[in-house]
């Protein structure tokens, strides 16, 4: 679909992944509603870019609905749906400092994984509804994230990659469900990129991975990832697949 | 990598998916060269389209590097490498017929594999020799696969194979490469509006796109040119397999 005019809803959309394709879909004409835990940065954001900033925990049913609602109220329906809220902890299965926080791990499932399932469930309903754009019939795209972590699997990962795995797993059934309605699903798998979410990465793990990125040897720019979102949502026959965007990294290799 | 001037070699880009990446590389300002076995369906689309054509046997080592030579002295060494060209040979394994005969596999090989091995080393090769451009990035190789290596439809072994085999090749060759700032990303189209398609399916792409989740037809090599452009575009993108099917399973 062509962007221009669109509404898209992002998660996580204050910082980050997310705001890096606010601003390319923004550029491109979306009016883009920002969907985050911190409201004040948002705020900021959305007001550079003409849009709007909604406050939500993207794991609660409820709040997440309302949110919607709040952004077909002030936007219009979005046919653009994506799921950049995400959050990392590392922590090993088992140490000498004990067994790995059962609900640190439930924690990470409920935000990135019931998370990325939540709104996009409640959002494709909402285009059910919606008349289709054009002959082939598309009523909308949902772009989830999730990691090269989820298939490499890097050391204190566990949480983190069973989340995004489960994100990755979700891609391929939930462009089958949604296919009757004109609803795409894609899955982005980023590598290193630098967003406040990596800030929380050891410095000295960083210094050891950058230069195993075999090309480019440097952190991935969130605008980077913002055009493959749009080239996602432009590329009608871009189904049911996740790309890895990651300058070919294999971590722990 | 900014395509505005940039010197792309597309195979097989007389018709079908090559015919469409060039169309839109040329939009971009791209110099393209189009390489096809058919000279004269090379240069009836090269006329069309504005862009010059050369014939190129990809499996042949003689005819890649004159070819590579004669794209250099039109339009500069290429830095650009998007390799469409490929033939599909149905056939069982073995049926009451017989088995299907050796060369359904070895002339396939001898074109999707050692043809897109062949231009990849020797397109590479020259790159490597070019003066640096500004920035980090050299050049970008996109490698045409096909889902049918990745779902495996009956009737297609050996086309399979060698399609596999380009998917296999993609992060080794995107890290042989690396050094030299060349990135290497491969596409797995599913079933497009194409000749190939078409001689393939004995019929319409679209009357056999049934199966297919949404959208509901058969591929437009636009789209896929589209997705080639941004390959070349953004340069994360690197030892990438990237299915383009409408969420087609085969």
């Amino acid at each position: 679909m062509n962007v221009e005019g669109q509404v898209a809803l992002i998660t996580g959309g204050a910082s980050g992944l997310g705001a890096g394709a606010a601003r390319i879909l923004s550029q491109a004409g979306a009016k883009c509603a920002l969907l985050d835990r911190n409201l004040p940065l948002a705020t900021e954001l959305a007001e550079e870019l003409g849009g709007m900033a909604v406050e939500c925990d993207v794991s609660d049913g409820p709040a997440v609905e309302a949110a919607i609602a709040q952004v077909v109220e002030k936007l219009g329906a979005p046919r653009i749906v994506l799921n950049a809220a995400g959050i990392d902890i590392a922590v090993r299965t088992a140490s000498a400092k004990g067994p790995h926080p059962l609900d640190e791990f439930e924690r990470v499932i409920r935000v990135n994984l019931t998370g990325t399932f939540n709104v996009a469930r409640v959002a494709a309903y909402g285009m059910i509804g919606l008349d289709a754009l054009d002959d082939d019939g598309e009523r909308g795209v949902v772009i989830n994230i999730a990691s090269v972590v989820a298939q490499d699997g890097p050391v204190g990962q566990a949480a983190y990659a069973a989340s995004k795995a489960g994100v990755q797993g979700m891609t391929l059934p939930m462009a089958r469900d949604l296919a009757p309605y004109g609803i795409r699903v894609m899955t982005i798998a980023p590598g290193m990129f630098e967003t406040p979410l990596a800030a929380g990465i050891p410095q000295d793990w960083i210094d050891s991975i950058i230069p195993t990125v075999p090309f480019p040897k440097r952190w991935g720019n969130p605008l980077e990832f913002g055009a493959l979102v749009q080239q996602i949502c432009e590329n009608t026959m871009l189904n049911g697949e996740m790309i890895r965007i990651d300058g070919a990294i294999r971590m722990g290799t | 990598m900014n395509l505005n001037n940039i010197s792309v070699v597309i195979t097989g880009g007389a018709s079908g998916l090559g015919a469409g990446a060039a169309k839109l590389f040329i939009e971009k300002g791209a110099n393209v060269t189009i390489f096809d076995r058919n000279l004269e369906l090379a240069q009836t689309t090269a006329t069309e389209l504005g862009c010059a054509a050369v014939q190129c046997d990809v499996a042949d080592e003689t005819s890649v590097l004159a070819a590579l030579a004669e794209a250099g002295k039109i339009n500069g060494t290429p830095r650009i490498l998007v390799n469409c060209a490929g033939i599909d040979i149905t056939g069982r394994t073995a049926t009451k017929g017989g088995p299907q005969p050796r060369e359904a596999l070895t002339q396939q090989i001898a074109v999707n594999l050692t043809g897109t091995f062949n231009i990849c080393r020797l397109g590479a090769d020259a790159i490597r020799e070019l003066d640096d451009l500004e920035g980090e990035e050299q050049g970008v190789i996109v490698n045409v696969a096909s889902i049918a290596g990745l779902d495996g439809p009956f009737g297609q072994t050996a086309y399979a194979a060698t399609k596999a085999a380009v998917i296999g090749m993609t992060l080794p060759m995107a890290r042989d490469l690396s050094a030299y700032g060349i990135r290497v990303v491969t596409i797995a189209p599913g079933v497009f509006n194409t000749p190939l398609a078409a001689s393939v399916l004995r019929g319409e792409p679209d009357d056999y796109a049934g199966g297919v989740p949404f959208p509901k037809r058969a591929g437009k090599p636009a789209e896929f040119a589209s997705m080639a452009v941004e390959i070349c575009q953004n340069p994360m993108l690197n030892g990438e397999v990237i299915r383009l099917d409408g969420a087609l399973r085969g």
